[in-house]
């Protein structure tokens, strides 16, 4: 069960000819692809296209009724290699994953797909996860594109444009034999809006429709002579044919205005931005009329070198808004123009930042500054100026004002995380057998890099955790440590790192995080997910998915299971994996279901127990805070969103004392914590009794007399609040 | 070109607060007003727990007019309407990213404070400060709806994202009349009464309704008298009129924590340093020395050993406390677990001065000291649990001739010795001593770590006579031994003093 459920909105992919969808942008591409007539469609899980997996996987029955097969992939790999069955047949499908990471992983499959090319439409698309919210190194994906002969599609971010680029998408694949990658921003999949949808399509074969025969072409298999002939092909047929379809059908926009000496080209996804920092100094209307014409590429790869000198032969100056490093589009546009001879001055990057995010904040100063020294015709520069300037000193006004920098807010585990109390015991086991190496790896664990446990010392890639401790692991004095999540096993993690270790022999610690879900990305299963949710300890599941034995498959030897929240038993664990004298790989099987995951599935199970009056008990942890003496080594040693602090209520102290609030979970740590780490003993453990029974009740009873008399003889002038 | 304009608002949020419930509520209402509506978020790893935004633009549509309009998919300097916080420290990072401007934007945000890992983890006092956000705001809003939304809902029983969006109608800046916001919330199905509660409570606040809760109860006990009149007449007589609340609160806790006897104790120490502190001109300082000691000497000398631990947890008021804080009803028992982990350091700590450091000797040499920790977990509330502890607490009696005892007094006198010599020397020095004296503090390796600090920071003092100022030299250091657990930043910053001092 994921973090998010579609089952309601995927309704929305019944609507037909004449009606109006209104939802975000994740489900409107599904519905694009549904009226293009997909035959199949796959992913991996990733933001920003979590949720694409999560609609389809939510959209079974729809897709059923249309003979749409949805296959739930292993990795990127799994998910581009599945693309090749639109290489023999006239299958439409399309794949989704987070890119540039995604791109990389499933780059080996994506070089032999282009260069076989398709028969069947073939689409991906492609989450960028660039820029604010981003969890990912930044990189583009453009360069895979050109690489391997992909087109790119970077719609405008509306939902009417992305839908209509995913239609034409298609299309432009099958008139040029070509796959194509559809590229969302984080907030165009993210965005909210309607558009008038059309009836779904069958795709001519399906799971309704089956093939009869196996097509076999050598033409198409990527070994020579074939290789040699699929690249000529791809330069003297498929590239063309692709420039004349996007001309032929106008996928790229002009949007003409009074100021025609100069002009903005820009990338559909910026062409929000352009327009809103147009608007901002007065040069465009919230509709889009603007006073600067523009060439807003919806196809950002290839180039159709016409439009470009057509738009830019009668410009003085061009601003180009392309976002992300290298300059690949600038450098194409200033080659398409000299080699046409046409003298157009092309400003971009340094007007433009080089690296990062084009923000609202950042296209403003580009555009502002374009305008600036272009002077277009007919506009008044003053008042263009005096709004920007006027921008600008009210931003450094409230810099100045607050003085100091707001802290950040970095993210981190979830109250009563599984995985923190992993990170707790590796700090407290340095302690006691020195600092040691960690090879980190993705997934939510790598939140151990940030405060409070700055630990982890690389990061190399998904699954890749074991993997990148093999040429440091014999380099080092003490044995290093890898951590792994169970979704990166199952991704690659099994091959790459654990059998590959045991074949080397590689002597080294590896901590598996088996919370039973990819959690950061939204709670999708993995091959090791439980029905119905939590994880299984120690046991083997029934269909034999489960990480322990998939460990003794590949011949790993030592293996632990310790439930992360005994926080004792994990530092002991990992000292004896440490210390131990046998060589080869220890594997620590760290137990416990991600709690975001187990509070949705629990809590309304414990409050219709409440309704029906039966006896719950609800545990949640607290500070005395006449006990704290407030130097917050508890807090350093957990991070837990519900362990903060508050005023001090002494008048006779000043800094504030460690504080639990109502979010807590009662999960145990802060109890372990105070125990493995002989911190203090003002944490407490309150377990509250609803619907006590009468045997609660009569020893309550008990309880209060015999301690309340007690008490009482202890000081009976003892004053109130005295602390 | 066309004149109309979109509205925008931007709501700032942390993971798992419902923005994403506050943002959809909004387009929905606008979407039921037939206006133009856009939102955008970043989800991901943003979410869990890390600041979020959602952004939304509203546009009325005109009458016959079909075209849709371009709506930005970033917030932009200098481009927000309406900018929703549901926390202070967020409403500082949209003011220090410029989305509070004065010619449009309308601040609603809720002041309470949700605390950056940065602030919380800091080993004293790493809270930013909350007046510099007020100020900005103060200048840079347009219009700012500003008041304590967490206390709020708490008192209504509702939620937060609820409050904030009856107070995004409330201040009639959005283009919706506010049933289109009440049935939003209904559309949305989800505890409609209690959200309808909150939306109403946030609107009549925004309408310039005051807070329920605006009197803040004083943290200064107002009784302001002591059970033992000669210690009020003597606090009344010898200390000057500004310290003497402190005072008797100080004299409280210790009579409280040991008896009348250590009460006076406390005043014999407080008087011979106000003397000190009046020969050097403390009368002209508003005695800002002695007054750091009236707190910190009472607080010192009420330190945390097994016996005060047993003695506060074991308390009814203590019991009713927790009942509230965990929210328990009346009719529900609650058990109380305990965390204690005593070793030989604590144990020893009760025995008389020289039988203790025997003992410690003795588990020292056996490599063994911080070894023998016993994890316990007692149940307070059980009379099994109940029982040791109170026993425990009843060692009162017995504390003044504890080894714990013996080595805080000498740590207390020499603190107050080296104050009182800095007072000859430097005032500010002085001052600045007074503070280190909350080096001292936590259990274990916390307190050992503590107490090594606090020698090495007052060997320091005759180097930082020399330095100048005197006071921001000490100050260097403190702020070292406060700022790492570890103590490499102190060792590190007691380096570089040396090195100047060799310098010069």
């Amino acid at each position: 069960m994921a973090e998010r459920s579609f089952k309601k909105e995927v309704e929305l992919l019944r609507l037909g000819d004449g009606d109006t969808f209104e939802g975000e942008g994740i489900l409107a591409v599904t519905k694009a692809l549904l009226q293009s007539g997909v035959s199949y469609v796959g992913g991996y899980q990733g933001a920003p296209v979590s949720h694409l997996m999560d609609v389809l996987n939510d959209a079974r029955p729809i897709m059923d009724e249309l003979g749409v097969h949805v296959e739930t992939c292993a990795s990127e790999a799994g998910a581009a290699a599945m693309l090749g069955a639109s290489v023999n047949y006239p299958v439409r499908g399309a794949a989704t994953w987070k890119s540039t990471v995604g791109t990389n992983v499933a780059s080996d499959a994506l070089s032999n797909l282009a260069s076989a090319g398709v028969t069947g439409g073939a689409m991906i698309v492609i989450g960028e996860d660039y820029g604010e919210g981003s969890s990912i190194i930044q990189e583009r994906s453009h360069a895979f594109a050109m690489k391997s002969q992909i087109w790119l599609l970077d719609p405008r971010p509306n939902l009417p444009s992305i839908v209509k680029m995913v239609e034409q998408g298609f299309e432009l694949s099958e008139a040029s034999s070509t796959p194509v990658m559809l590229e969302l921003r984080i907030r165009a999949c993210h965005v909210h809006g309607r558009f008038a949808t059309k009836d779904n399509r069958r795709g001519t074969f399906s799971g309704q429709n089956r093939i009869a025969d196996p097509s076999f072409d050598y033409g198409r298999i990527c070994l020579p002579p074939s290789t040699y002939v699929q690249e000529k092909d791809k330069i003297e047929r498929r590239w063309p044919a692709a420039v004349n379809f996007i001309r032929d059908h106008g996928m790229n926009e002009v949007f003409d205005g009074t100021a025609d000496d100069v002009g903005i080209v820009c990338q559909g996804g910026m062409y929000n931005a352009v327009i809103r920092a147009l608007q901002q100094i007065g040069l465009a209307d919230a509709f889009g009329e603007s006073a600067v014409p523009i060439y807003c590429l919806n196809v950002t790869y290839p180039l159709v070198p016409s439009e470009v000198t057509a738009f830019c032969a009668s410009k003085r100056a061009v601003l180009m808004v392309e976002e992300g490093q290298p300059s690949y589009l600038e450098d194409a546009v200033n080659t398409i123009l000299r080699k046409s001879d046409v003298q157009t001055r092309v400003m971009g990057k340094g007007l433009l930042p080089m690296a990062g995010e084009y923000t609202g904040e950042a296209v403003l100063h580009g555009v502002a500054r374009f305008v600036e020294g272009a002077v277009p015709k007919g506009v008044d520069l003053a008042p263009v100026l005096q709004r920007y300037q006027q921008i600008v000193d009210a931003k450094a006004k409230a810099v100045r004002l607050l003085g100091e920098p707001i802290p950040t807010r970095p993210p981190g585990f979830c109250t009563g995380c599984p995985e923190r109390p992993v990170f707790s015991a590796m700090k407290l086991a340095e302690q006691k057998v020195g600092k040691f190496h960690v090879s980190a790896d993705i997934g939510c664990h790598t939140f151990s890099t940030l405060p409070p446990f700055n630990i982890g010392n690389t990061v190399l890639g998904y699954g890749l955790g074991l993997a990148s401790s093999t040429g440091i692991g014999p380099n080092m004095d003490r044995r290093v440590v890898s951590v792994m999540g169970d979704g990166g096993f199952w991704h690659n993690g099994l091959t790459s790192g654990v059998a590959n270790a045991v074949f080397n022999d590689d002597d080294g610690v590896l901590v598996i995080m088996n919370n039973g879900y990819t959690s950061a990305t939204g709670h999708q299963a993995i091959p090791s997910s439980v029905k119905g949710g939590g994880i299984r300890s120690g046991a083997f599941q029934p269909d034999g998915q489960d990480i322990e034995r998939a460990l003794r498959g590949v011949g790993v030897k030592w293996i632990r299971h310790v439930r992360t929240y005994s926080v004792s038993k994990v530092i002991g664990t990992l000292r004896d994996a440490m210390t131990t004298k046998r060589g080869g790989l220890k594997v620590i099987i760290a137990d416990g279901e991600c709690q975001l995951a187990r509070q949705r599935r629990i809590k309304p199970e414990a409050s219709a127990k409440v309704k029906a009056g039966n006896r719950v008990v609800r545990t949640r942890f607290g500070v005395d805070e006449d006990v704290c003496t407030g130097d917050h080594s508890c807090i350093r040693l957990s991070g837990c969103p519900s362990l903060s602090v508050k005023p001090t209520s002494d008048p006779l102290r000043d800094d504030p004392v460690a504080h639990v609030n109502n979010d807590c979970v009662g999960c145990g740590l802060c109890g372990e914590v105070s125990h493995a780490a002989v911190l203090c003993p003002s944490f407490f453990k309150a377990d509250i009794v609803r619907n006590p029974g009468r045997l609660d009740r009569w020893r309550q009873g008990l309880r209060d007399r015999v301690i309340g008399r007690l008490s009482r003889s202890s000081n009976p002038s003892r004053q109130e609040n005295a602390a | 070109m066309s004149e109309s304009r979109t509205t925008t608002v931007l709501i700032a949020a942390l993971g798992g607060e419902g923005g994403g419930v506050l943002a959809g509520w909004l387009v929905d209402a606008a979407g039921r007003a037939g206006h133009w509506v856009q939102q955008t978020s970043i989800p991901g790893v943003a979410q869990r727990t890390g600041a979020t935004t959602y952004y939304i633009e509203i546009m009325e549509r005109a009458e016959g007019d079909d075209r849709q309009p371009v709506m930005g998919l970033t917030a932009s300097p200098g481009n927000v309407d309406v900018m929703v916080a549901s926390e202070l420290l967020e409403a500082g990072r949209a003011l220090e990213n410029g989305f509070v401007t004065p010619d449009r934007t309308t601040l609603i945000a809720s002041t309470h404070r949700i605390y950056a890992i940065a602030e919380k983890s800091a080993m004293a006092d790493g809270r930013y400060d909350a007046e510099r956000v007020r100020r900005a705001a103060e200048q840079m809003a347009a219009r700012q709806v500003l008041f304590d939304m967490r206390a709020e809902a708490e008192r209504a029983n509702t939620v937060i994202n609820a409050v904030l969006f009856g107070a995004m109608a409330g201040a009639n800046v959005l283009p919706l009349p506010r049933e289109a916001f009440e049935d939003a919330i209904r559309s949305g199905g989800i505890a409609v009464e209690a959200n309808l509660a909150g939306f109403d409570l946030g609107f009549r606040m925004a309408q310039g309704e005051r807070p329920a809760g605006a009197t803040e109860s004083t943290t200064v006990s107002d009784d302001d008298g002591l059970d033992d009149r000669t210690l009020t007449d003597r606090i009344n007589r010898n200390l000057p009129g500004m310290l003497q609340e402190l005072a008797r609160e100080g004299a409280r806790r210790l009579i409280d924590y040991q008896g009348v006897g250590y009460a006076r104790f406390y005043l014999d120490r407080l008087e011979a340093m106000v003397k000190a502190d009046a020969a050097r001109g403390g009368t002209s300082r508003s005695y800002a020395v002695s007054r750091e000691v009236t707190r910190r000497l009472a607080v010192w000398m009420a330190f945390e050993d097994l016996i005060r631990v047993a003695d506060l947890k074991i308390r009814p008021e203590r019991v009713a406390r927790v009942r509230a804080e965990v929210k328990a009803a009346a009719d529900e028992p609650v058990m109380i677990t305990e965390f204690l982990k005593p070793g030989v350091d604590e144990v020893a700590s009760l025995l008389p001065p020289a039988m203790g450091r025997w003992a410690i000797g003795l588990a020292d040499r056996a490599g063994v000291r911080y070894r023998l920790n016993v994890g316990m977990h007692v149940s307070s509330t059980r009379i099994r649990g109940f029982l040791p502890m109170w026993l425990l607490s009843r060692l009162k009696g017995w504390r003044p001739r504890t080894l714990r005892f013996a080595e805080e007094q000498d740590r207390i006198d020499r603190w107050l010795a080296v104050i009182t010599d800095a007072l000859e020397a430097d005032y500010d020095l002085a001052r600045e001593i007074v503070v280190a004296g909350k080096v001292v503090r936590g259990y274990s390796d916390t307190h050992r770590r503590g107490i090594r600090n606090f020698h090495l920071l007052m060997d320091a003092v005759p180097a930082c006579k020399s330095a100048r100022p005197p006071a921001r030299a000490f100050r260097t250091l403190l702020d070292a031994a406060l700022s790492d657990p570890e103590g490499d930043a102190l060792d590190r910053a007691l380096a570089a003093l040396r090195g100047e001092k060799a310098a010069a």
